[in-house]
Parts: C-alpha cells; structure tokens; sequence
C-alpha cells in the first residue's frame, strides 16, 4: 500500500530524512518510533504531500502522494482545530471536503461519534475541550472518510486513559477492515496491543525494522518479588509477566510486593545502539 | 483508494458526463469550506460590527464641518469614511487567513481533497461578502442619513464595490502570508490602513491638501478607490474605469502572490 525508498529531506544544515525508506502492506499497522528529531514527522508530511522530499519517491497504492490527495487519513502530531467550531462542524467539514453529502456523511460522522466516544460532547466547540477530547476530536476528522492509509502522528500523545483506548480500537477496526496505518507513538505498550509491526527511526531513516516479538525479543525487563521477611527476588527477563507467573508458582513463601517492569522504547534504542557500535 | 464499505455518495446523478459532476464535486467542496468559513466570521462579529458602527457614528458628527468646508460635503464625508472604514477591514481578511496558520488547519485543509484554489475561494468568498455588504450597508446609510445623493446608476456602484472589496481582499491576504503575528497585522494593518486612506482623501477632501500630499495621494490605493466610489455614485462610468483598472491590477498582483505563498502552505519555516 505505502512503499517509501530512500527519502531524504533537508532543513538548510538540517538533514531531517537520510535515506528513509518503509513500507506499510494494507492491513498493516507499523508503530513508527524513534527519539524527538528522528524525522518521523517530516516523513508523514512527505506521505500527506504537505512538503516535497529532495530525494527519494513514494507511492500510494502505485500512486504519486500528488495524485492520493485526500485520500490519506492525516492526524497531525500537533493539535489542529478551529477553536470556535464544534466537534460535529469539524467532522462535516472534513467529511464534506472528501465528497461525502447528506446520508451518508450523516452516518459517517455518527460512526466517527461512537467510535472515538465524542457522543457528549459533539455540539462542544473545539476549544473548549480537554486535551483527550481534542485529540479525539482531530483523530475523528482525519478517519472521517474511511481512508485506506491513515498516517497517526502522536495520537495519544497527552491523551487520557479513555482517549488511548478509544484511539487503540478504532486502529484495530480500521485495520481489521483493510486499512494500511502507521503510528507514531512514544509508548511500547500501544504497539503491543495493536499487534503492530515496529519501524525505528534515528538520524532520518528507519534503522530497525520487524514485528514487536523479534525486536523485543532479547530486552530486559524485570520482575521483582518482595517476601514477607523483606528478602527481595529479582529477575532480569525479556518476558516479565511469563517469568513473573512462574516465579509465583515457585516460592511458597508469604509475598507482600511484586513489580513488574516491561521493556520500554528506550530499552529498544538503548539495545539497538549497542548493536550498531562497530 | 477508500475502504470498501465506505459510505459511497448516493445523490449525484447517474450518467452525469465527468466533467459536470467535476465541476459539481468542486462547488460542493467550495461550498462546504465557505458555510465553515462564515460561520466562524459570525461567531466573532465584534470587529465587523465596529467597522460598520464607526464610520456611522462618524459620518453624522463629521458631516456640518464638511459641508461647510468644501461643495459636495455629504458626499465626501459618505464615501471618505465608507473607504478608510473599509481598508480597516483588511485586517478582519488577514486575522481569518493567518488564524489558518497560527491554528495549524490550514495544512489540514492542503491533506483533503480540495485543490488551492478551491481553497482559496472557499476562504475568501465569506470574507469578500462581508466586505460587500460593510460598504453597501455604508453608503445606503450616507444616503438616508447624511444626504448622499442617491446614485443614478445603482448598478455601478455595486460594480465599483466589488472592485474595491477584491483589492482590500487581495491586500490581506498578502499581509496575512508575510507577517509573523496577528500583533504584527494588527500594527501593519491599522497604521497602513489610517496613513494610506487619509492620505488618499478619505479624511480631508484632497482639494484642500497641499500640493505635495495630492500628488503623493497617487500611491494610495484608497485614493483611487476614493476617486472610483465617487465617480460611480454620480453615476459617471467612464470617470470611474481608470480607477478601477488600477486597483484590479493592484489586486491582481498582490492576490497572485498570496495564493502562491498559501497554496505553498507559506510559514512552514523554510525559506519564502
Ligand atoms: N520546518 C522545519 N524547518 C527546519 N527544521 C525542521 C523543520 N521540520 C523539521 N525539522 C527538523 O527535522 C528533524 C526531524 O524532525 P521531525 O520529523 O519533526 O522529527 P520527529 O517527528 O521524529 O520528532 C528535526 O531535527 C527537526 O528540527
Ligand atoms: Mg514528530
């Protein structure tokens, strides 16, 4: 669905895309990570066609980005709406601009209501909404149209419990029905849940690529047991809650604390530098 | 290239040939993009209000010393004020495009499927009526209140309005795409808007004015609005095309380079 070879971009002496190439299959959610500066956004920016890269191409279902204009699903990283609009005025704007008229945009933007949980709060203006709720809000009139590429820059990024939930399972849906998605997230367990594959970026191109079990594979994590008498027992693992289910099976002594740490994104760039030092 | 189940647009007419129902998708998207555009203009109607009640209030206390001053009093002071008050309405144009920016939506819009100029009309034309409407509103009170004669010739007048309003549009957009901030518009705007109208007879009557200043007066385009607005009101037609075509040749140049810079997506931190 989205093949990206070799994108590069610069900023003046800024080299934001070196080299950055991933491709997304239909169906397919690909957490795209990667430290702040790491050119995840500019990369979404060439995809959306709002800026042109100076080297490299892309396509979209074989397509240019030029000639794929609106057909993309774009929720910016940054927080995007007309303060004084309603929730609903935004949705049918957007709706509206991608050709959708009378019954069928009202059912779309019901859909986008139930799906992204803005049912009490559709005839609210967008600037007076919590930060979660704009969120939504700006996820809901990106997928309006039912794209069959959704580019998510940050999502959830500030976004409460409810807002991260709502936004996991409209992915999933999307995805489930055929949608190509990338995702852009600084929290692992996300891409867990959405069973996606992981793309890591550093320096302006893709560095790692693979699905969560192979990059994961090898990354510590930890479980720690406290028992009763204070005695601690840790353990460094790559699957805590495994380890941590046996651990329980195994000591038959009163336990008065367990923690639990999974492995984070920075363990995953951590471990990656060490593999690319020569 | 959408899902599937996507909801398909039922209502266009089957058989339509494809350059029809182009057209007709593209009108439907300029239409959507200018009902969101004004109803975001009348949700916040404080300034437009202001520029309308001003001049007004303006025209009835101006308007003895006027008519004592030069023949034709109540037509200067009418037209005068209805031209500045409607350069100060460049900034209402500037503010609603820069806002595009400073809330980031206007890259949201470059995503869909309107192409720039749809985008561009459908930002413009809420503003273009406004402007219209400012200074139809304007000299119909001139006449009912001021002693405006009433025009001859109705017809010219709203041509000439539409003109002037074209060129002040043009004018703030091309503000709206090189400034920085909204202060910095608010600035630019209100002190270009007083120095250029009075400077074009729209507060002191030329004929009045020193040599200097009326030769000056020709690098306002508020002098030559002044001279096209008052030309159409007599109903003098050839007295008003020269004007006219100034100030659609000023629109035209400063438009072309506003649409360039928007289409562009201008402000994105690179270069011009
Ligand atoms: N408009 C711009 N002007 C100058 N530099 C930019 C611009 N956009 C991005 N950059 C630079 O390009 C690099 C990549 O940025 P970005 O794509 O936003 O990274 P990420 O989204 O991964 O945090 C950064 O160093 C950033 O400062
Ligand atoms: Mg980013």
């Amino acid at each position: 669905m989205l093949v990206a070879t070799d994108l590069v971009k610069r900023y003046g002496t800024i080299q934001a895309l070196d080299g950055f190439s991933l491709n997304v299959a239909a169906g397919e959610i690909v957490g795209l990570v990667g430290h702040n500066g790491a050119g995840k956004s500019t990369f979404v920016e060439i995809v959306s066609y709002l800026i042109r890269p100076d080297g490299g191409h892309v396509t979209i279902d074989g397509r240019p980005p030029s000639a794929t204009r609106g057909e993309v699903g774009v929720a910016p990283q940054h927080i995007a709406l007309y303060p004084s609009a309603t929730v609903r005025e935004h949705l049918e704007l957007y709706g509206r601009l991608a050709g959708l008229r009378r019954a069928a945009l009202r059912e779309a933007v019901e859909d986008m209501s139930t799906m992204l949980r803005l049912g009490g709060i559709m005839d609210r203006r967008a600037g007076k909404l919590s930060g979660g709720q704009q969120r939504r809000t700006q996820a809901a009139s990106a997928l309006v149209h039912r794209p069959a590429l959704l580019l998510l820059d940050e999502p959830t990024a500030g976004a409460d419990l409810e807002t991260r939930q709502a936004m996991l399972d409209v992915v999933k849906q999307r995805a489930g029905e055929g949608a190509a998605v990338v995702y852009t997230t600084h929290y692992l367990p996300e891409l867990t849940e959405l069973q996606a594959t992981i793309a890591v970026a550093r320096g302006g191109r893709v560095i790692a690529r693979g699905t969560c079990e192979e990059l994961l594979k090898d990354l510590p994590g930890e479980v720690r047991v406290t028992l009763a008498d204070r005695e601690e027992v840790s353990v460094s693992t790559s699957e805590p809650t495994v380890t941590l289910i046996d651990l329980l099976r195994r000591i038959d002594r009163p336990i008065s604390a367990v923690d639990v740490r999974n492995p984070s994104l920075d363990d995953l760039y951590r471990s990656l530098a060490v593999h690319d030092a020569p | 290239m959408l899902l599937d189940s996507a909801p398909r647009d039922s209502t266009r007419p089957a058989g339509a040939p494809a350059r029809t129902s182009r057209l007709l998708d593209a009108a439907y998207r300029i239409g959507a993009l200018a009902r969101h555009n004004a109803t975001l203009r009348l949700r916040d109607p404080g300034q437009m209000i202001s520029y309308i009640v001003m001049p007004m209030v303006l025209m009835l206390v101006l308007k003895p010393l006027y008519v004592r001053a030069v023949d034709g009093g109540a037509a200067q002071v009418a037209t005068g004020l209805m031209v500045m008050f409607s350069v100060f309405a460049i900034s209402l144009v500037g503010n609603s495009i820069l806002s595009e920016r400073t809330w980031r939506t206007w890259d949201r819009l470059r995503v869909s499927r309107a192409p720039a100029p749809e985008l561009l009309v459908g930002k413009t034309l809420p503003l273009f009526v406004v402007m219209v409407v400012q200074q139809t509103v304007l000299l119909v009170y001139g006449c009912l209140a001021i002693g405006l004669p009433v025009p001859p010739n109705p017809v010219y007048v709203l041509l000439a309005i539409m003109v002037w309003a074209f060129a002040l549009l043009a004018i703030g957009a091309l503000l709206a795409t090189v400034v920085r901030s909204h202060g910095e518009l608010s600035v630019i705007s209100d002190v270009g808007a007083l120095t250029l109208s009075s400077l074009g007879g729209a507060l002191v009557p030329l004929s009045i004015m020193p040599e200097w200043a009326q030769l000056a007066a020709h690098v306002s385009p508020g002098y030559w609005a002044l001279s096209m607005m008052q030309a159409a009101v007599r109903g003098d037609a050839a007295g008003a095309v020269p004007s006219a075509l100034v100030l659609l040749a000023i629109g035209l140049v400063a438009g072309a380079f506003a649409a360039r810079r928007l289409a562009r997506g201008w402000g994105r931190g690179g270069p011009m």
